[in-house]
């Protein structure tokens, strides 16, 4: 089966880790295929069921499950990726989750199952090395070698937090691509196309909207918007709501109380919304869905049509074109520039979405694309030209960053650095000075977001930055970069322009895993997968020496993307004002003032109060060509 | 594709930072935006991490800072706004090769806020004279007043473009009638 392009030893696997659902899909001699699993399905559940023995069962099987024992099945933990504990995303997941949520450290996110505690990255890890698995056995050689996808709209924490788990799963992530940008790819590639195309993708969890320009052999993004809490499982949740609402109304029982009824009514949502993606008409049973005190057992029976269905979502589906409205304008064209439209997820099989897309974009969407491979199929693509570039059918790439990167300023504000939608790779440096003598350090908080209200941004973390020469305030230089690579991963660094010698950097972590809780959990695996004999199907390959081989490879890697202070755990939500430049927006400044910290955790308030106060650590930029660029000229 | 020569990557990252960014995308000051595009993807092809993943760890990081200020040319150059803020640095200065994007852009936008409103006090007095024969729909008055305000201000591409405006639908009521 492993027919190598002569010459070419390696091989590179693309992997669309989605929120409901993965697939994996590799591409030799110029022609990408998905590679099925062992029941030769394409696309496997982005699920993790841990047995009451202590077997983890992945993909199908463990979705299989989710019925029987809710509390120790995981699923659509993409939804939890990267987050703090504290955000909204969070906390909407821990109201219609039925497995455990709890606190890690640094604000992280942890789910309990029995003893044990996983981290969110953990157990991506677990659905991509299921995928790694499924792609070894198809191609019958081992494998390493991966492009990931992530929704384009993904910020700096959630990116890091997908490579890490690629990591934790054995594999050398070469690139985290877009997934809009992967499914432009796979339509456009290799056939010759100028066309400027549109990227409709509605996932299980994510919305994202890209507007690509397609040359000869170039993709250029024009420009990328989403909604990273839009996604069919919202469309689902309504129906449940319906379902649910109803049920107590007749019965006067309260079906989402009940973990086990309210799985199977999560799961008759989804069969009803796939079931309304082919008829115009489907039949909802749920037997004997819960025992009533009087020892009756009831089922849920009801027939649903699509008008029915309809208006549950139809606010959902105009929320998607809202994003779309803004995608375009920020590409500078009009629906009517647009050549094609590219529907990417399952939920978009629904003809109620088809048609509104259709009446929005004023065209019918691109019919030769299936929406749950074709991410995959453009991973495959890109990850096959990384490995041996200047291929005859190369194509390449040309993405953006979905977010503003912004700094702190004093007052609660967030600067602008780089404005979203600019291409990368990307670098603006900006010098800093100090403001007091014999100033030892300084530090950036930077955000992600488009707000001008900090706390309105997503934090990414916090710079510090010390080590450069005592001298009395304004004398000393820092040249801060700060940089998106191809990944849209944010690096933050800082030079002394005198001497060019590199200060000191330390970030504290948001919220994702410190580099010594991945090793500890790379060994963790590698001990846990020798001793795995005998085990079912999930954990069968023999995964001992190349998880070895991936950490060798690692080591290459680590002083590059992670300095060794970073492991200092101590240092986040550390005291000290974020602050440099002093805004004359004053107006704004006090208005900000008022409602500081609404938001923040306790820490963070305090904090974030000391921004306010504490101006002993405030430095700002020297010379013409580094003025605050929101200064206004004085009239 | 032609492999980079280990001197020429070299060469070009010691003088990276005397390039203003028409140099480092290799186009002459006045291209056309379509021009702009097609350096900005011809030197991405040779310098883009994506192409150059074979190259020797040290000349990885020198192709990589070479790549990142192609981006950063391009996204102030493909901006007509940006573009001409700055042309105009690259006039009156000396020695100016980058400038930050978000001041660019900052400046742009005030620049559009200003030409909005109008530049010139007599340019503000009939573009706000304009604004309100148009909310009376007194679409003659408007047009006068606006060929007035562009007279003050002839390159003011918010008067222009409303004056146009304002000429169709005068055109279109006349024949109308």
């Amino acid at each position: 089966m492993a027919d190598l392009p002569v010459g070419s030893d390696e091989i590179a696997i693309g992997i669309d880790l989605g929120t409901s659902n993965s697939c994996v899909a590799v591409c030799r001699n110029g022609r990408p295929e998905v590679l099925a699993n062992t029941y030769g399905e394409p696309i496997s559940a982005s699920c993790v069921a841990f047995r009451e023995e202590g077997s983890i069962v992945v993909g199908n099987a463990a979705k299989a499950q989710v019925v029987h024992d809710p509390k120790h099945t995981v699923s659509s933990a993409k939804r939890l990726i990267g987050r703090y504990f504290f955000s909204e995303e969070v906390k909407k997941a821990r109201s219609v989750c039925s497995y455990q949520i709890v606190e890690g450290p640094n604000h992280g996110v942890r789910i309990q199952i029995r003893e044990d505690t996983f981290s969110v990255p953990e157990l991506s890890a677990m659905v991509l090395r299921e995928m790694k698995k499924i792609a070894e056995a198809r191609l019958g050689q081992p494998v390493s070698k991966a492009v990931i996808t992530v929704p384009a709209y993904f910020n700096d924490s959630q990116r890091q937090a997908t490579r890490d788990a690629g990591r934790v799963a054995g594999l050398e992530v070469m690139r985290l691509l877009n997934e809009p940008t992967a499914a432009a790819l796979s339509y456009g590639f290799g056939k010759g196309l100028r066309q400027k195309v549109a990227v409709y993708d509605l996932g299980g969890g994510t919305f994202d909207i890209s507007v690509l320009e397609i040359g000869k052999d170039v993709f250029e993004v024009l420009s990328t918007c989403g909604d990273t809490y839009l996604g069919g499982d919202d469309f689902d949740d309504r129906l449940l709501d319906l379902l649910a609402d109803e049920f107590l109304a007749e019965e006067n029982i309260n079906l989402r109380n009940d973990i086990f009824a309210l799985e199977k009514l999560k799961v008759a949502a989804e069969d009803a919304k796939k079931g309304l993606s082919v008829d115009d008409e489907v039949d909802i049973r749920i037997p004997d869905i819960i025992t009533a005190e009087d020892g009756r057992s009831i089922s849920l029976e009801r027939c649903l049509s699509r008008t029915e269905y309809a208006p549950l979502v139809m606010d959902l589906i105009q929320r998607t074109f809202k994003v779309c409205d803004e995608a375009i304008q920020q590409a500078n064209l009009t629906v009517r520039d647009l050549d094609g439209v590219i529907l990417v997820g399952g939920p978009t099989r629904l003809p109620l979405i088809r048609d509104a897309v259709r009446d929005y974009f004023q065209q019918d969407a691109r019919g030769d694309v299936d929406p749950d491979q074709v991410v995959a199929l453009g991973a495959a693509i890109h990850a096959a030209s990384l490995v041996s570039p200047g291929g005859d059918q190369e194509s390449f790439l040309l993405d953006v960053t979905p977010l503003s990167l912004r700094i702190g300023v004093a007052g609660g504000l967030a600067e602008t650095i780089l404005e979203r939608n600019t291409p990368v790779p990307i670098e603006q440096t900006r010098t800093f000075t100090t403001v007091r003598d014999f100033q030892r350090s300084v530090k950036i908080r930077v955000y992600q977001g488009e707000s001008r209200r900090a706390e309105d941004n997503e934090l990414l973390g916090e710079f510090e930055f010390s080590g450069f020469k005592r001298a009395r305030r304004g004398e000393v230089r820092i040249d801060v970069s700060f940089e998106i690579n191809s990944d849209g991963i944010v690096n933050v660094t800082a030079r002394d322009p005198d001497t060019g010698q590199k200060a000191s950097t330390r970030i504290t972590l948001s919220s994702g895993l410190t580099e010594e809780e991945i090793q500890r959990i790379m060994e963790r695996n590698q001990s846990e997968s020798l001793d795995a004999d005998g085990q079912p199907a999930a954990t069968e390959t023999a995964e001992g020496p190349q998880a070895e081989a991936a950490s060798e490879d690692l080591l290459d890697v680590l002083p590059e993307e992670l300095p060794d202070d970073l492991l200092d755990e101590s240092d986040l939500m550390g005291t000290g004002a974020a602050a440099e430049i002093v805004p004359d927006d004053l107006d704004l400044l006090d208005d900000v003032n008022a409602q500081t910290g609404s938001n923040l955790p306790v820490e963070r308030k305090a904090d974030a109060a000391e921004d306010v106060i504490d101006e002993s650590d405030l430095f700002e930029a020297p010379g013409s060509m580094l003025r605050d660029p929101d200064e206004e000229p004085k009239s | 594709m032609a492999a980079l020569e280990a001197a020429e990557i070299r060469a070009l990252d010691r003088i990276l930072d005397e390039l203003d960014y028409y140099e480092v995308l290799e186009i002459r000051r006045g291209a056309p935006g379509s021009a702009i595009r097609a350096a900005y993807h011809k030197a991405s092809r040779l310098y883009h991490p994506d192409v150059n993943r074979g190259l020797d760890a040290d000349l990885r990081e020198p192709v990589e800072r070479i790549a990142k200020r192609v981006t950063e040319a391009y996204a102030v150059l493909r901006d007509a706004r940006r573009r001409r803020i700055y042309d105009e640095r690259l006039a009156e200065q000396s020695g100016v090769a980058r400038m930050p994007l978000a001041e660019a852009e900052a400046e742009a936008g005030r620049k559009s806020q200003a030409e909005r409103g109008g530049r010139t006090p007599n340019g503000r007095r009939y573009f706000t004279l304009a604004t309100s024969d148009l909310a009376r729909g007194d679409l003659v008055a408007a047009e006068r007043n606006l060929r007035t305000a562009v007279t003050f201000e002839p390159d003011n591409a918010v008067f222009k473009s409303r004056l146009e405006e304002v000429q169709r639908r005068a055109d279109a009521a006349r024949r109308s009638r």
